[in-house]
């Protein structure tokens, strides 16, 4: 065989051997044993066919006759509205009360300018002069980036919904009173590969639609890769789907497909694809193999890709990007000693305007007095996995780094050197990509448990020091924090998960202090938390009105065997052996930023299973939406962790998230490869 | 807090369960590295590079760590290596080599399976993790372990020692949920057939109460296996209707695991591999 081949097997191999994984996986297992059946609204109705259903008995009769909404599809595949440029015959819409002004109407009103005042007039205006300098036509006939600063509502343009975080939606129509009748508007199975499409295996027409693209050979195909675990983007009526080397756009109305788009890969890790970016009619996603794609919104179609990270060194990239005025962000992911970036596009050319690398690279670059060489450091990972969030008023775009590099044999580092800027909260000017402060969140990691977590901006009081600007974080490290966001000063540090046991206290800046006797052993180190950490990439959750952040938490412990005794360590994530021992729980755990203090926790009450719990959704509404660990999705009150819903669907794999369509309000969950759309009539 | 203290149970499963999952799953072949190669690469390296990068390519302190160079990862068979080599560095004292393609391809191939090896988590294995004290373990056994309660050396711990490898004997002595994995073997029966399941009685308002192995448990359900009948039987919940009351009889090992000191827990791993 030879070499070349060979490697590009070991590329397609390494990272599919890695075990339960960090801030890029949620550990599923196969719901074991019985099975009671599903109910709920759905029960028996569940769409096991493939291709979307319309299943709500009632649907049709709101929706009025004829009792199936047609809208047809333009030439290019999308539907597009006329007042533009009028294409006659392209559009034949039924009767009944959906229509295409109310949409295109509502298109408008998306690209309005930003009203003035309100609680973000000052920062949304500024933040409009500057996104105007890079704003061209296309956009104007899709997302405006301006949209983009408006409070959650009617739509989801971005990985989080809005660029604060919180993934709080103003939306009341589903609320306390009646989320009871909640029930399904439809569902949708997703297919994947090369001849994959809408209504059904093997059809011409669906295959038709797949539109495929890639630097691969087209002979790697891998398993599982259809699962949805990042965010669904809602914009104009259309929604966008990832999952690795897979893109699908489907009608919000119904669920049907209107076009998928299929790389062909050349390998590496596909462990999960967070989401993609929109920016006019241009959709934005990077692939297991490293690249930076754009598509056409409409079609599917590609207009570049463009190579991110280099594949040699093993990079897979599974990152959401965003949109932030003319800037494109997204960062690297990699288990192989590398450095992690983040890097801003151009959204039109694809051009790299700036990187960001979160290890020091060259001498006398900040940090390096925190490695034990410039060797180390340039080896030293951080890889920014998730999507950050993005504060319009000192145009500070915030994100969390992952773990340092070697993960477990840590020596190479420089014994107990902090690592900077690994495992860290870091501000970056979004224009020039230079960064302006940071908080590391765990120096010198020794368990591969990354800080990469989604942060969470919030305005509000601080013990009673007035109105603060913060930003708030649930480190996978068990450890809660409070941070000014224009400084990066600590205000809060909290443990949040009772049984993590790897760190002696906190010290004078609020960081866990960590106990090296709990890195690993050769007899073994009984480390709670186990790989996955206490939390992990499913997104928290924050509500203004009860000011309690939400956490997706899970509590473990496991045995951690050192099995490299070579002072030079191992590489990446090895020379380290772990043997899970058990679960005590997993719990959505609502923690006050004022205090770090958990105020409630629920239990997901299981059996045999070690599933971290899934991300989630709070609305004006008083509801938190999220999945638990058993195949139920579920409304609670955010007040107090009650459960007030719920229907049995399979286990969700992302984070829910809502959005109007047709004056009616959404609420879409994926489990695996289906998305579930709930709604009421 | 709430939610907290009113349902004492604690789920388990072993993680050993969901590493067999993973085995299952289709993976791309293993890469082969030609160990006629690697053994000459080796010798090569050792005499050409090695005083330099020391004899295994690791680095020393004149020269990095090859098997963490870019241009390394980047070759493909020896030709960007070979390129280097035939120029060197003059510019940091390292001479151009003189190697013929055969020889830049054996030493490719020796570092190549080296960064293979390096960065793959699966290939390591567990060293001897038999360091503890057994008799310190035994005087723990039989004091604060409180271990005598359920367990004797002569009874249902006879010959421990030597049923499990210390690996698993470990993880039995922290949780023994369910069996042991067994590789290659038939599936488990399934975990509410074992002795160590969760024990779950379910008392409906009318007062009829039902009990048996538990199943499954969600805030909406739950589900018994009922030995005597081999019937497996459900409930919707709502709230606290019906009655739901858990019992676990590994109790112990799980409130033992925020206990433990890992001095204890390596002692007690060599007294039990000690009961032969």
């Amino acid at each position: 065989m030879i070499m070349g081949a060979l490697f590009s097997r070991i590329r397609t191999f390494l990272p599919l051997a890695l075990g339960p994984h960090p801030q890029r996986e949620l550990t599923l297992t196969p719901r074991g044993g019985f099975a009671c059946p599903p109910r709920g609204v759905a029960a028996g109705a569940l769409p096991l066919a493939l291709g979307p259903h319309r299943l709500h008995p009632n649907a049709a009769a709101a929706l009025g006759a004829p009792a199936k909404r047609e809208l047809t599809l333009t030439p290019r595949g999308g539907f597009a509205c006329p007042p533009r440029a009028v294409a006659a015959g392209a559009f034949a819409l039924a009767p009944g009360p959906f229509s295409l002004r109310s949409l295109c109407e509502r298109r408008r009103r998306e690209q309005a300018p930003m009203p003035r005042g309100g609680p973000r007039g000052m920062a949304a205006g500024a933040a409009l002069l500057l996104i105007a300098s890079g704003f061209t036509a296309a956009a104007s006939d899709g997302l405006d980036p301006a949209a983009l600063l408006k409070p959650l509502a009617d739509s989801w343009p971005s990985y989080s919904g809005d660029y604060t975080g919180r993934r709080y939606s103003a939306l009341t129509q589903i609320n306390q009173s009646n989320v009871k009748n909640l029930t399904l508007v439809w569902a949708a199975r997703l297919t994947g590969g090369p001849g994959a499409g809408g209504f059904g295996p093997g059809s011409p027409a669906a295959a038709a639609r797949t539109v495929i693209g890639g630097e691969g050979s087209g002979d790697i195909a891998v398993a599982g890769a259809t699962t949805v675990k990042g965010a669904v983007l809602m914009v104009n009526g259309m929604l966008y789907v990832t999952a690795p080397d897979n893109v699908w756009a489907l009608d919000a109305h119904d669920g049907h497909e209107l076009w998928h788009y299929f790389w062909k890969t050349k390998g590496g890790t596909h462990i999960g694809n967070r989401g993609a970016a929109i920016w006019g009619t241009y959709l934005y996603f990077v692939t297991p193999d490293d690249y930076f794609v754009s598509l056409d919104t409409k079609t599917g179609h590609e207009r570049w890709h463009k190579e991110a990270a280099p594949f040699s060194q093993q990079y897979f990239m599974t990152s959401a990007p965003m949109t932030i005025g003319n800037h494109i962000i997204v960062g690297t992911g990699n288990d192989l000693d590398s450095p992690g970036y983040l890097m801003s596009f151009d959204p039109e050319t694809g051009e790299q305007q700036w990187r960001f690398y979160t290890v020091p690279m060259n001498a006398g670059d900040p940090g390096l007095e925190t490695w034990k060489s410039l060797d180390a450091a340039r080896h030293g990972g951080g890889h920014p996995w998730l999507p950050g969030v993005y504060d319009p008023e000192t145009h500070l775009y915030i994100f969390g780094t992952g773990n340092p590099t070697p993960a477990y044999t840590s020596k190479p580092r420089g014994e107990g050197m902090d690592n900077l800027f690994t495992c860290a909260i870091v501000a970056l000017n979004v224009d020039t990509g230079k960064m302006e402060w940071y908080y590391q969140t765990s120096p010198h990691d020794t368990h591969d448990w990354d800080s990469a977590q989604t942060p969470v901006l919030v305005d509000g009081d601080f013990r009673g020091s007035g109105p603060r600007k913060m930003v708030l974080t649930a480190s996978r490290n068990g450890y809660y924090f409070t941070l000014d966001r224009r400084t990066g000063e600590h205000l809060v540090t909290s443990k949040f998960s009772e049984t993590v046991n790897w760190a002696k206290g906190l010290n004078a800046k609020g960081q866990p202090v960590r106990e090296p006797a709990k890195d690993h052993h050769i007899a073994g180190a009984l480390v709670s938390a186990a790989n996955g950490g206490a939390t992990n990439w499913p997104p928290p959750a924050y509500s203004p009105d009860t000011q309690l952040l939400y956490v997706p938490t899970s509590e473990t412990y496991a045995m951690y065997y050192l099995s490299e005794t070579d002072p030079r360590g191992a590489m990446g994530l090895g020379g380290k052996d772990e043997i899970g021992v058990g679960t005590m729980g997993s719990y959505i755990s609502a923690i006050d930023y004022k205090t770090g203090n958990t105020v409630w926790r629920h239990r997901f009450r299981t059996v045999g299973t070690t599933r971290g719990a899934p991300g989630l959704l709070t609305t004006a509404g008083k509801l938190l939406f999220g999945g638990d660990v058993s195949g139920n999705f579920v409304a609670f009150d955010p007040a107090n962790g009650n459960v007030l819903w719920h229907t049995q669907i399979g286990q969700v794999t992302n984070a829910p998230e809502t959005y109007m369509v047709d004056g009616r309000q959404h609420v879409l969950i994926a489990a695996g490869d289906m998305l579930y759309t709930f709604a009421l009539y | 807090m709430k939610n907290l203290g009113a349902f004492p149970i604690v789920s388990f499963v072993s993680f050993v369960s969901f590493v067999s999952i993973q085995a299952q799953q289709p993976q791309p072949p293993e890469p082969q590295f030609d160990p006629a190669a690697v053994e000459r690469g080796q010798q090569l390296l050792a005499s050409q590079c090695g005083f330099c990068h020391g004899s295994t390519g690791r680095g020393a302190a004149s020269g990095p760590d090859l098997t963490r160079s870019e241009l390394v990862q980047n070759d493909d068979n020896g030709t960007q290596l070979g390129a280097f080599l035939a120029v060197g560095r003059p510019d940091r004292g390292m001479p151009p080599f003189d190697l013929s393609r055969a020889q830049v391809s054996d030493l490719a191939t020796f570092l190549h399976r080296a960064i293979y090896f390096a960065s793959n988590r699966r290939l390591y294995k567990i060293l001897d993790i038999l360091v503890g004290d057994k008799q310190a373990g035994e005087a723990y056994f039989n004091g604060a372990g409180r271990c005598g309660t359920c367990h004797s050396p002569a009874g249902n711990l006879r010959g421990v020692g030597a049923k499990y490898d210390p690996v698993t004997l470990q993880g039995r002595l922290l949780l023994p949920r369910g069996r042991p994995p067994n590789p290659g073997g038939p599936p488990p029966p399934p975990l509410y057939t074992e002795p160590t399941a969760m024990k779950v009685s379910v008392t409906t308002p009318s007062g009829e109460t039902a009990s048996g192995a538990l199943v499954r448990l969600t805030d909406f359900e739950v589900t018994l296996y009922e030995a005597s009948s081999g019937r497996m039987r459900s409930w919707l919940r709502n709230g606290d209707v019906p009655k739901v009351v858990v019992t676990d009889p590994l109790q112990a090992h799980v409130d033992q695991l925020t206990k433990w000191t890992d001095a204890d827990m390596h002692n007690m791993t060599a007294y039990l591999a000690s009961l032969k």
